[in-house]
Formats: C-alpha cells, sequence, structure tokens
C-alpha cells in the first residue's frame, strides 16, 4: 500500500465548473452500460443500492473507474460524480488509476505467505511489470489458503503456486487460455478424508475456467 | 465421527445443480418448514441451539425471535464476505453446494417473517457468484424463490449483490451500508440490524454456513441437532486450517472435540522436523495460541476460556520458522490497510502499530517500544466504533505478550546489525 | 407534525444528581450539571450522531464498554462518570491519536486560538506524545474553492465538513475520499467546491484544515472582537456574529438563531460583505471569479444570485467618482458631473431642492433601510411636505384592508413552521434566491420530518388550491410561503384575495403550526411597510389622512410631470439587482429618473443608474454601520447592532431625514437613535411598550407578545412553542 495516497496534495480548479449531477442532455452514456446500470438499478428498493454494481460494469468498459466513466454512472444513476467517487476509491478492486487489462492478484496474507507468498510475488512483478497488459498487485487474504500461495488471475483462483509457474501463468493469460487448468482452484476437491471422498472417488476435474 | 451435515455429497459431481441436489433430498426441508408455522420453525431454530458461524457466535434462533412482529418491510441478509484471513469455509459452500444456502435462507426468511433477502458475496468470488446466479435461476424456476414459494402464501426475492474489496464490508453494518450503496463504514449500535437495518428496516444477517445449516436442522429437528457437539457449542462447524500444516483444507468437525485432532489428526500437523510455535485458533483477528493450548477443546466456550475466540473457525498453524515480528507486521499492516477510517483509534492506531513494528523490524526501536505498543493497543481495544481495531489490537497484544523475549532479542540483532552496517 | 417534547428526568453525573430532558444525548444533558463532555464529530446541526471520533468516551454504570456520550440518550436513573481514571486515560489517548498525525503549525494557523482541538488537547490531553514517527507532510493550503482554502495535514477527520455537503446543503460534492488513515477530504477530480452554503464548513471545522481564503492570516483571535447583529442583505435576516479589527469587519460568523437561521448563514451573506463596505476597486473590476462560479451555479438552478452589483469599468470622472466604488462622502452633481462636496452643502442643496418640489416629492425606501429610517422618512413625507407619496413596496401597494387580513397573528406563520409542518406550499418564490436559509430549513424539514413542498406559480389560482388540497391531504398544518411578486400586477389584490380564502378554507388561522409566510421584494419589507411607508396607511398600518400615489404610479408621474422629485432611501430604480428595478415595467424608471427635476439617494455604493441621475448622493453604510430595528418576514423584530466605524463621511439615514426635516422647518424631535426606536414602537400599535432591551440579540415576535393586534382583537396564538 502506497505510504501517500496521490490526491492529498491535488487542489481545486476554480476555473472548472461545481461537479453536480452529470445532465443527461450533455453527457454521453454508451447504451450498453446504461442498461446495465438501470437494470440493476431495478433489483433494490432503493436505487444507491446499485452503485458497485455500476461502477463495476462501467469499469469493465472504460478499464478502470476513471472521471468519464464516474460522470456517465453519476448521469445514470442521478447521484454527484462525487458520490460515485468516494465509494469507488473506498473500495480495493476499482481502479482510480489507469491498469493493464489483465489483473493478477496475488495474496500475500499471512497463510500465504508463510509458504512463500512474498517470493511468488516479486517473481511475478518481474515478468509482468513492465506489462502494460497486466496490473500486479498485492492482495490481502483472498480467501483460499487451502492453495497458498495463490493468486487471483482475470478473478480465477490458481494454486498453489511456484515461482517456476508464473511464466506459464502470465502467458496463459495472454492468450487468453485458461491459466494454468490443473492448478485452478474449481479442480479441487474438499480436504477432508471423511467428506465422503471414497464415495466419489477423485473425478475428472470440472472443466476448468478463462 | 459424526455424519457430515454441511459435507454430505459435498464433492458429488453437479451437486450445485437443481437436478442432483434434489436428488440427494434438497430443498425438502423448505417443503417441511412451510408445512409448519413460522413460530414452529423458529422454535426449531432455537432449539438447535445454532451460534453463529460468522465471528460473533451469537445464537441464531435468539436473532430471528429479535426481528419485530408486524408489517413493515424486513430484510435478511446472507454475509457471504468471508475475508477473515485464514477462512475460506464459506467458499466451499458457495462453489459447491449454493442450493443448501438458497434454501436456508428461504427457511429463514419465513422463519423471520421476511421476504426480501440479499447475499452480499465478496467480489473476489467470481466463481462462486457466477455458481450461485446460476443456482439462483434454477431455483427460482423451480418455484423454490419467488411469488408464493411453492404454492404457500410465503414470497421471497433474493439478489446476490457483489462487494468490490474491503474486508469491513464483513462487519454486519458497515455490510449493510455497503448494501446500499455507500462507503463500508459501520455504523453506530444501537440500533442494531434486527431492529432497524437495510433501508432502515428489520433485518436478520447471518453467515453463509450459519444459514446453510439450517436445512440439516429442520431435517434433523431441533432437539437432535442439539444434540451434536458440546452443551454450548452445539452442532459440526466447518473449519479452515492452513499455514504450516501438511494438508491445509476445509474440513467438518464436530464442535468440542481437542484442537489437537483437527492441527495433527486432519490436518497432518506441520511439516517433518518443524514445531509449532503458535496458532490462531479462529482466523488473524484471535488472539495467538501456543503449543500449550492444543488439547483446548475446539469450541466456542472453551477456545475462550483459553484466552482467544473460535471467530470464523478458522486455524492458522505458524510454525517456529517464522520470526513473531514478521508474524505482527503481517497482522497489523492488514488491518491498517482494511481499516475504514472512520473512527481515531483504530484508523491512529492501527496506522501507528504499523510504524513501530517496522522500526522494530529496522533495528531503530527499543524494549521500550514494545510497552509503547502494548499500550496503544490496550487503546485501542473497546474504544472503537466497531471492533475490527480489536481486531488487531488483541492479536498483537498476544504476541507481545506471549513471545516478548523473541521481540526483544530481535529488536537488539536488528540494532547491532544496523551498527555493524554503519562501522562497515 | 408534533414538535418534540420532552419531561425531565433525573440521573448522576460524576456523583451529582442533575435533571436534564429526557433521551437528551449524554453530552447535552451533562451541560445541565456543568459538566463538559469533550467532542469532535458531534454537531447535532449535522443530523444524528456518527461517533467517530471517539473523543467523548464516558463510563456508565451497567455497561462494560465504555460508551460515547455524543449518541448515548440520557434516561431516568443512569449513572454517569466523566473523570474516572479509565475515562481519562481513553480521552488522553484519543487526543494522543489526533495529534499524530496532525501539524504543530499552531502559530501560523487561522484557528490558534479558537481551536477546539488546541482546547481539548489542553484540557484533556496529556501535554506529550510517545510518537515519535516523522510526521506526514502535504501540500498546504490547498484551494478547495474560490472562497476556502483546505489544509489536510491538519484534518482530523471528523467528517462535519462533508456531513454538511452531503447531510445539511445536500449538494454532495463534498465527500471523503480512499480509506482508514488514507483518507482525505476532496471534491470530485479537482472541481471547486462550490454550492450556495459552502462557507459554513469553515466554521464547522474544529481545526485549521478549512479556512476562509478572504480571512486568511487577516486576524488573529486576541486582536479582534465579535459584534451580534442581523444581516440585511435579504429577508431571511440571518443572525450574525461580525468579527470587526480596527473598526473593520473582517469576516462574518453565523450566530445561531434557531427560530431565524437554525445557524448557518448562505455565501453571499457570509462573503459579500467586505466588497459591500469596501466598495468594488476597479482592480477587481471583472475579475470575481467567484461571483462568477456562483452564478453558474445558480443557473445551474443551485447556486445564489450573484452577490452586490458587480463593477462595471471605471468611467472617466476627474473626480475618482466611478460605478462600484463605495459612496463615503456626499456627492452632487455640478456641471453635468458627480462632485464630493461637504455635508452643509449637500443638506442646503437637499433641502433647497425639496423646499421647491414640496409635496410634489415621492419617496422610496428599500434594501437594508431600518424600521426607524422607514418611519422617519414617511413623517418628512407627510408631516414636513405634506406628500403621501411613499412606499416600499417594489411591486406596488395592496388594499389596506387585504394588508391588515394579510398581517393578523393568527394567520402568520413562523420560520420553525416550515421544519415541522406537514406541508408547504412555496407560492410564486424560489427560497434559494429570495430568502436562502429558508432553502435549508425546507430540506430538514423534508429529510427529518417528511415535510411534503409544492411549487407553483400564482398566475393560475386553480393550481394553487389544488396543490394546497393535496398537500392538506398529508396533514392539517400547511404553510403557504410566498413571495411578494404574488400580489403584483392588475389582478393582484384578486389572488391574494383568493390566498386569503384559502387560507380560510384550510383553517390555517386556527391551526398551530400552519399559516401564511410571506417573502417580501426587500429585505426589510415587513419592517418598512409596518413602519408606514406605504402610500395608503400609516404606521401599523393604520388608516391614513389622504391616500398617495404608490411606485408604479410615482414612475408614471415622474415621467408625466406631475411629480418632481424623487427621494431615494437605498432604493435604485436602475440596478440591476434592485426589486424595485425587477418589479418596474421596463423602462418607465428611465424616463421618470430622467425627467424628474431632483434626483436624491442614500446610497452605499455608487451604481450605474445612481451616476447617471442623481442629482444628490448621500453616503449611506451597510448593515454593519447602522443601528435600529429591522421586521423578519415572520414578524420578528430583530436589532440591527453598529459593529463597525462608519466609513469616511457616511451619515446614518435616520440623522439625514432629521436634520433635512430640520431645515424645512419641522423638528421630528428625534435626536438618537434610541429615541427614534422609542418614537417608532409609540407609533405602531403592535409594537406598543417595545424596547430595544426586550428585542436583545434574538428578537421578538410582535405576534407572541400580549397586545392588541392589528385587526383589533388581542392575538388568538400565544408564545407557545416561542
Ligand atoms: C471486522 C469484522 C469482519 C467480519 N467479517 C465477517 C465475514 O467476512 N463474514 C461473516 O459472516 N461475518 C463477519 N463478521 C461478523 C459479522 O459482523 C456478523 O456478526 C455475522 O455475519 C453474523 O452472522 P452469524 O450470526 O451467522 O455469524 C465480521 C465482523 C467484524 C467485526
Ligand atoms: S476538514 Fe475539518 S471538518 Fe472536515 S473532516 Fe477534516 S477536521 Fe473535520
Ligand atoms: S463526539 Fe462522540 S464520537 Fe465524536
Amino acid at each position: 500500500m502506497p505510504e501517500r495516497a496521490s490526491g492529498w496534495d491535488r487542489a481545486s480548479d476554480p476555473e472548472k465548473d461545481p461537479a453536480l449531477i452529470p445532465d443527461p442532455a450533455t453527457t454521453e452514456v454508451p447504451p450498453e452500460l446504461r442498461k446495465r446500470i438501470e437494470d440493476a438499478m431495478t433489483l433494490y428498493p432503493e436505487r444507491h443500492s446499485a452503485a458497485i454494481p455500476a461502477l463495476h460494469a462501467a469499469q469493465e468498459l472504460h478499464g478502470w473507474c476513471s472521471p468519464e466513466a464516474i460522470e456517465q454512472v453519476a448521469c445514470v444513476m442521478r447521484v454527484t460524480p462525487a458520490y460515485l467517487d468516494s465509494v469507488a476509491s473506498f473500495y480495493d478492486m476499482l481502479e482510480k488509476r489507469p491498469v493493464g487489462k489483465h489483473s493478477v492478484y496475488v495474496c500475500t496474507n499471512i497463510s500465504c505467505s508463510l509458504r512463500g507468498a512474498d517470493a511468488l510475488l516479486a517473481m511475478v512483478r518481474e515478468h509482468a511489470d513492465d506489462d502494460a497488459d497486466f496490473n500486479v498487485r498485492s492482495f490481502e487474504c483472498l480467501g483460499a489458503c487451502d492453495i497458498a500461495p495463490m493468486a487471483s488471475v482475470d478473478g480465477v483462483y490458481v494454486g498453489p503456486l511456484e515461482p517456476s509457474d508464473v511464466p506459464q501463468l502470465l502467458d496463459d493469460a495472454r492468450a487468453g487460455r485458461p491459466v494454468l487448468p490443473q492448478k485452478q482452484l474449481a479442480t479441487r476437491l474438499v480436504a477432508d478424508p471423511n467428506a465422503n471422498s471414497q464415495e466419489f472417488p477423485a473425478h475428472a476435474p470440472e472443466e476448468a475456467r478463462r | 465421527m459424526t455424519d457430515m451435515l454441511l459435507f454430505k455429497d459435498i464433492d458429488e459431481p453437479g451437486l450445485k445443480t437443481l437436478a442432483v441436489y434434489e436428488a440427494r433430498g434438497g430443498y425438502d426441508s423448505l417443503r417441511k418448514a412451510l408445512a409448519l408455522t413460522p413460530a414452529q420453525v423458529l422454535e426449531q431454530l432455537e432449539a438447535s441451539g445454532l451460534r453463529g458461524r460468522g465471528g460473533a457466535g451469537f445464537q441464531m434462533g435468539k436473532k430471528v425471535s429479535f426481528l419485530p412482529q408486524g408489517s413493515m418491510e424486513k430484510y435478511l441478509v446472507c454475509n457471504a464476505d468471508e475475508s477473515e484471513p485464514g477462512t475460506f469455509k464459506d467458499r466451499e459452500l458457495l462453489q459447491k453446494n449454493p442450493h443448501v444456502l438458497i434454501e436456508g435462507i428461504a427457511i429463514a426468511a419465513y422463519a423471520a417473517g421476511t421476504d426480501r433477502s440479499f447475499i452480499y458475496i465478496r467480489g473476489e468470488y467470481v466463481l462462486q457468484a457466477d455458481v450461485l446466479d446460476a443456482a439462483l435461476a434454477e431455483a427460482r424456476e423451480a418455484g423454490y424463490i419467488g411469488e408464493r414459494v411453492l404454492d404457500s402464501d410465503h414470497s421471497l426475492t433474493l439478489v446476490v449483490h457483489r462487494g468490490a474489496g474491503a474486508y469491513i464490508c464483513g462487519e454486519e453494518t458497515a455490510l449493510l451500508d455497503s448494501l446500499e450503496g455507500k462507503r463500508g463504514n459501520p455504523r453506530l449500535k444501537p440500533p442494531f440490524p434486527a431492529n432497524q437495518g437495510l433501508y432502515q428496516g428489520p433485518t436478520l444477517i447471518n453467515n453463509v454456513e450459519t444459514l446453510s445449516t439450517v436445512p440439516s436442522i429442520i431435517a434433523l429437528g431441533g432437539e437432535q441437532y442439539a444434540k451434536i457437539g458440546v452443551e454450548t457449542s452445539t452442532g459440526t462447524k466447518l473449519v479452515s486450517v492452513s499455514g504450516h500444516v501438511q494438508k491445509p483444507g476445509n474440513y467438518e468437525i464436530e464442535l468440542g472435540i481437542p484442537s489437537r485432532e483437527i492441527i495433527y489428526g486432519l490436518a497432518g500437523g506441520p511439516p517433518e522436523g518443524r514445531e509449532i510455535k503458535c496458532w490462531f485458533p479462529g482466523g488473524s483477528s484471535a488472539p495467538v495460541l501456543t503449543p500449550d493450548d492444543l488439547d483446548v477443546p475446539y469450541d466456542f466456550d472453551s477456545v475462550a476460556k483459553a484466552g482467544s475466540m473460535l471467530g470464523s473457525g478458522a486455524i492458522i498453524v505458524v510454525d517456529d520458522s517464522t520470526p513473531i515480528v514478521d508474524l505482527a507486521l503481517k497482522v497489523a499492516k492488514f488491518y491498517r490497510h482494511e481499516s475504514c477510517g472512520k473512527c481515531t483509534p483504530c484508523r491512529e492506531g492501527t496506522n501507528w502499530t504499523v510504524k513501530m513494528l517496522e522500526r522494530i523490524d529496522s533495528g531503530e526501536a527499543t524494549p521500550m517500544d514494545l510497552d509503547i505498543m502494548a499500550s496503544v493497543q490496550e487503546h485501542i481495544i473497546g474504544n472503537c466504533l466497531c471492533v475490527l481495531g480489536d481486531a488487531m489490537a488483541m492479536p498483537i497484544g498476544s504476541m507481545i505478550a506471549k513471545f516478548r523475549e523473541e521481540f526483544e532479542e530481535h529488536i537488539e540483532q536488528a540494532r547491532v546489525r544496523q551498527e555493524l552496517a554503519a562501522h562497515a | 407534525m408534533p414538535r418534540p417534547q420532552h419531561n425531565t428526568i433525573t440521573f448522576t453525573i460524576d456523583g451529582r444528581e442533575v435533571q436534564a430532558p429526557e433521551n437528551a444525548m449524554l453530552v447535552d444533558a451533562a451541560k445541565h450539571g456543568d459538566v463538559e463532555i469533550p467532542v469532535f464529530c458531534y454537531e447535532p446541526k449535522l443530523g444524528n450522531p456518527v461517533g467517530a471520533c471517539r473523543m467523548c468516551l464516558v463510563e456508565i454504570e451497567g455497561i462494560g464498554k465504555l460508551q460515547t456520550g455524543c449518541s448515548t440518550p440520557v434516561k431516568d436513573g443512569m449513572v454517569v462518570h466523566t473523570q474516572s481514571e479509565r475515562v481519562k486515560e481513553a480521552q488522553r489517548s484519543v487526543v494522543e491519536f489526533l495529534l499524530i498525525n496532525h501539524p504543530l503549525d499552531c502559530p501560523v494557523c487561522d484557528k490558534g486560538g479558537e481551536c477546539p482541538l488546541q482546547d481539548i488537547s489542553f484540557g484533556w490531553g496529556d501535554g506529550i506524545s510517545r510518537f515519535i514517527e516523522p510526521k506526514r507532510h502535504f501540500v498546504k493550503p490547498l484551494e478547495l474553492s474560490p472562497k476556502i482554502a483546505i489544509d489536510r495535514e491538519r484534518c482530523i477527520l471528523c467528517y462535519r465538513c462533508v456531513r454538511f455537503s452531503q447531510e445539511v446543503s445536500e449538494d454532495y460534492q463534498l465527500v471523503l475520499l480512499e480509506r482508514g488513515a488514507h483518507s482525505f477530504v476532496s471534491t470530485f477530480d479537482g472541481h471547486p467546491y462550490v454550492a450556495p452554503f459552502s462557507g459554513n464548513i469553515i466554521e464547522l471545522c474544529p481545526v485549521g484544515a478549512l479556512t476562509s481564503r478572504s480571512y486568511r492570516f487577516r486576524a488573529r483571535p486576541w486582536d479582534i472582537e465579535d459584534a451580534g447583529s442581523v444581516c440585511t442583505l435579504c429577508p431571511a435576516q440571518c443572525n450574525v456574529s461580525l468579527t470587526v479589527r480596527d473598526e473593520r469587519v473582517m469576516r462574518v460568523l453565523a450566530r445561531e438563531n434557531d427560530e431565524v437561521d437554525d445557524g448557518w448563514l448562505c455565501d453571499h451573506g457570509r462573503f459579500a460583505y467586505p466588497a459591500l463596505a469596501r466598495g468594488t476597486s476597479s482592480a477587481e473590476a471583472g475579475g470575481d471569479r467567484a461571483s462568477q462560479v456562483l452564478e453558474q451555479a445558480s443557473a445551474a438552478g443551485n447556486g445564489h444570485p450573484p452577490s452586490a452589483e458587480p463593477p462595471t469599468a471605471p468611467n472617466a470622472n476627474p473626480h475618482g467618482v466611478h460605478v462600484g466604488m463605495r459612496v463615503s462622502e456626499p456627492l452632487l452633481r455640478d456641471g453635468g458631473e458627480l462632485r464630493p462636496v461637504s455635508w452643509e452643502r449637500a443638506l442646503e442643496e437637499v433641502a433647497a431642492m425639496l423646499e421647491r418640489a414640496g409635496a410634489r416629492t415621492a419617496a422610496l425606501a428599500g434594501s437594508g433601510a431600518t424600521n426607524e429610517e422607514g418611519f422617519l422618512l414617511s413623517r418628512l413625507m407627510r408631516e414636513t411636505l405634506g406628500s403621501p407619496h411613499v412606499d416600499s413596496r417594489a411591486n406596488g401597494a395592496l388594499a389596506l384592508e387585504l394588508q391588515r387580513a394579510l398581517a393578523e397573528p393568527r394567520l402568520q406563520a413562523k420560520v420553525s413552521d416550515l421544519e415541522f409542518a406537514h406541508g408547504v406550499l412555496v407560492l410564486d418564490c424560489d427560497p434559494l434566491l429570495d430568502a436562502p436559509i429558508l432553502d435549508l430549513r425546507l430540506r430538514k424539514g423534508a429529510r427529518r420530518h417528511g415535510l411534503e413542498i409544492e411549487r407553483v406559480a400564482g398566475e393560475n389560482l386553480r393550481a394553487m388550491r389544488e396543490a394546497a388540497l393535496r398537500l392538506s391531504e398529508a396533514g392539517a398544518e400547511l404553510v403557504i410561503l410566498w413571495g411578494e411578486r404574488f400580489g403584483a400586477g392588475s389582478d393582484g389584490e384578486e389572488r391574494v384575495r383568493a390566498l386569503l380564502a384559502l387560507a380560510e378554507e384550510l383553517s390555517l388561522g386556527e391551526i398551530d403550526g400552519a399559516g401564511l409566510l410571506e417573502i417580501p421584494a426587500t429585505s426589510n419589507g415587513r419592517g418598512l411597510r409596518e413602519s408606514g411607508v406605504l402610500p395608503n396607511c400609516g404606521p401599523g398600518l393604520s388608516e391614513g389622512e389622504q391616500d398617495g400615489l404608490d411606485t408604479h404610479a410615482i414612475a408614471a408621474a415622474l415621467a408625466s410631470g406631475e411629480l418632481s422629485a424623487l427621494y431615494l432611501l437605498e432604493v435604485d430604480p436602475l440596478g440591476r439587482d434592485d426589486p424595485f428595478a425587477a418589479a418596474a415595467a421596463s423602462g418607465s424608471w428611465a424616463d421618470a429618473l430622467a425627467r424628474a427635476s431632483a434626483v436624491v439617494a442614500h446610497a452605499t455604493l455608487l451604481s450605474q443608474g445612481l451616476a447617471e441621475h442623481a442629482n444628490v448622493i448621500f453616503p449611506a453604510g451597510p448593515y454593519a454601520e447602522k443601528e435600529g430595528t429591522v421586521t423578519h418576514p415572520d414578524g420578528r423584530v430583530q436589532r440591527v447592532r453598529r459593529a463597525a466605524a462608519e466609513a469616511g463621511l457616511t451619515r446614518s439615514g435616520w440623522r439625514v431625514i432629521v436634520e433635512l426635516s430640520l431645515r424645512l422647518g419641522t423638528d421630528l424631535d428625534v435626536r438618537t437613535e434610541k429615541e427614534a426606536s422609542r418614537q417608532l414602537f409609540e407609533a405602531v400599535p403592535f409594537y406598543a411598550g417595545l424596547t430595544l432591551e426586550e428585542i436583545g440579540g434574538r428578537g421578538v415576535r410582535w405576534q407572541e407578545r400580549e397586545l392588541v393586534a392589528v385587526s383589533g382583537e388581542p392575538p388568538a396564538r400565544g408564545d407557545e412553542r416561542a
């Protein structure tokens, strides 16, 4: 985590107008994004609840929660951009800066680091840091300590990982192939020996996800 | 070993599909429940003695009974934020047996008299959320969720809401704010969610495992269920074991068995030739225990008596190859990163603690700093808006108390290293 | 809506039994026992407590954890400790935590000396910090808006400012970004925080993180004085506290009066004063970015009318007399040009002009004129010059019986009724522009008490009635908030009759908390009318001997030559923001002023219109240089107090009027400001017996005093809830 949050030293520009709820007449919103946001709003008694789903959608489209993306969401949700900016900057998965299109979250919390996560992260950084297509992040516990050390590659959990797995992991991601199919969490049986695994012997793993 | 309840058939191919789930008797409990009155279902839940599996260990039946009667809009929220370091039990259920959760929610909602429910799932659980969505679609199709469930006059909507990465959103009131589309800041309590929760309406919040257990309780009957486990900790519990053990993973145990049996018997203990240095019995928020505590029965009260907590049921084992300072730093950094920043002691205290540990690590500290650090932990505990602050202060405090010599040695060695470096 | 009312309970604090209203928060209840519990984030004006700063932790017997006094309602029999070692340690630790990242730049901090963090650190802190790590440092101060600077190093994250933006003014422009120790206060993507009430965050901030850019480094708390007064820049008449240094007003702060302003100020009232007092120098001409932004915001339906008349380029006048400047000495037109002259000369000339015009003189009073000034003006006109042609209604006269009906005490709604009513019908006015602070009151009512609001335009009387009936379904307590312009025009009286009929139909006069509330066109519109500045009645809406011409007729009569002289008391019929100009048929005043043989004006700033048409201009002071009374739209008589020296040769209007009258042979028998007030109170039946002492700092609603009302019968409503 950076020692300084960017923005601490940022002043307001008095030449700009105040950021009010964007005017639909002058704010271009891609139709598919508008649809996703409007659909999300119908799911809740209170439209504000759609903020996170809407920001997820905008991030998918724009690559990050850019000012433009936030203004578009604000326009559809009829809230101020500041409201959404405040929400977006609170959550780890919503990006406030432009990032590579492939996300690699390496878990560096206790259980993973006990099993070599820090070396793994170093390896990933070494191979991907200067590749603009990757967004490498050291992440807090991703809830998969049973496959420690692990990473979430574009949302797919893989582990346990050896540093030597890294090159293929990145290649798979680049090529749009399933990432390290044999190491995906999706294919893993429960560890508990009593969990009737004798009745269901290690069966063919469900096909791996991308 | 009693029969599996939660992990029964867990790895059967396709269990996550409605067909297989039903073939295994799925949704019979919901039928059974709908044949009873909500009050009767509530009786079963109370009789079962089921305590919450999310961390606080509060009796589920009691919580349901706290919801006011009446026609106002009430809500049920399933907490699937599972972010406590070392915890991954809910993930297993969500991914492999989503219907048992949906069934549990349907039953609990019926008992609580709510017709709107949400599952708040952490954003990182992409696969699990997709599985849930698919299962939910099937359940709607089959009439288990929606208008007039199974032609009863009980209706229920269920929405899967994906979070965006913030540990604090596991805290129930922060979760509610987040679900309302705000920053995930905890709320002042009182009012408690049961009276004023989501959209100001009475709200029942339960953990995935808690709700997934409900169908078993209805199937067995509360009394029967209560016979499993020990008096104040009934039933079975999923335990996530991780860290320095040979077979990390989820295990379903009967509450009250010796911790040693879990760590050594099931998870295979630490790697060859290593000794356990300390272990977290309930996620990284729990004060650490030592090898001396290995025979503590694994249930809520016994672990509490041993000076820690069962928490989310996540055991993290740390062997003697790990410097305690590294461990403390990991823990402190995590909570600094996750502190929402709303209240002073947590925001500043986690930040300060990390800075002190970094000095200790780099050799710019004296043993006196340990006393300051310990007192800072005391100033955090009990003085914060929610217990995230305590969640750092308790384990850090326990580490200082139990491993003081090692801290002091570390300080001394680091200082010497520093000086050598300076003269070199 | 029923007002909250509390029965008294007894609880024990630090060993003493104390009485307090039940369910008051402990920090407030404690005050009843003279116990102070320190707070940072607690500010009831912002809504429910957030319990964030943890400064207010106290020990309550029977509860294990320490509790936040700001969010714990006091109950009968509660036993509270604020002095126990546990509590003291917790307080010391919170102060220590807060100071970890707070810079030690108090010596150069504007807040120094009036800083809650300083006071609380001193009173409850430990004096030493065990934090030896380097403090964080940011660039500072940064511009948050044209008016406000932010110093993020100093911020203690109490959430007050963002809560104001989000939950009071509801503009939601100011937010917290990031999380945890990284959180900071900001706007979206570097946009300025520009909103009608933004300045309040400066006062809310408990540290020096938010400061006024115009006040920065202007003064230190120990070399300033505070003077309470009333802002007369709009009809809301908010109570203000003026910070004065060397006889000059350095800043304007709110002086909480729940019955008037709820403790808030609009940015116009807070920031416009200096320009008013100093005049807008040519250097600033057109360069006032702030007011431009405000205009954009107001165009976006979210702002405020532009502040005092923006300067146009100075005209080439050898005597340095230019538009926009503060008039600080008498000006006399001589050879087509305004030149500074002595008071003697100016008074002599004006006396002569009025002598000549006699009964063919007309007078208008507006903007900041006090009751006393208006009262004496109408005496000058009626008694000295024998002319009944005086008016203070920009929109022209209303039949006397209508004025009286509207002034009926039992029909009169007051400001706090806007908050607690079931419904408010906003009729022919825009509170945000006409009386901004009322906009906050309406929002509060809607947010906290479910108040329903409907806005209608007055030209459609059916729509008005239907809206009112719709609202009254929500509950009987209905307030109709209407603008003076509703009664304007040829069919104005017909509309007012319809309004009165509607009030009758809904029996607003009989229902507590219901009624009518008019926003007059000028700041002291109500006061001037009640003081007798109307063509068709005397002081207190009494029967006048002879009816005179109203504003519109005066304009016409001047244009036609029927009238010859015009006396303007703080009115500029051609002024950009002057209601008299707004209400006039276009062009009419231009002709009128051009034809008039004499135009005499009391003015603070030199406007284009006066520069072209006035024969004599007397320097008048803005409200901080005045002494007198004004009357709030809901009938609250309030005191305007002099806080600053009269600039240059400025003289109070009342003195000038009295002097002129004397020169014209009539002694109005007023020698001091107090005498002027006393005369006024004697002349207006329903002000009878009022004294400046009684009015005091909070004002007095005359309807709530026990005396004879306009109609003759005693008021139906006494001062319940007062
Ligand atoms: C900082 C913090 C994080 C928490 N995280 C979780 C979580 O990830 N999942 C969860 O179920 N409960 C979590 N809890 C506990 C919840 O607040 C709440 O007690 C629980 O969801 C109630 O459900 P239960 O009674 O079924 O356990 C957390 C509590 C705190 C203070
Ligand atoms: S800027 Fe001032 S008011 Fe705003 S949060 Fe910081 S300290 Fe509080
Ligand atoms: S004043 Fe009570 S927590 Fe801030």
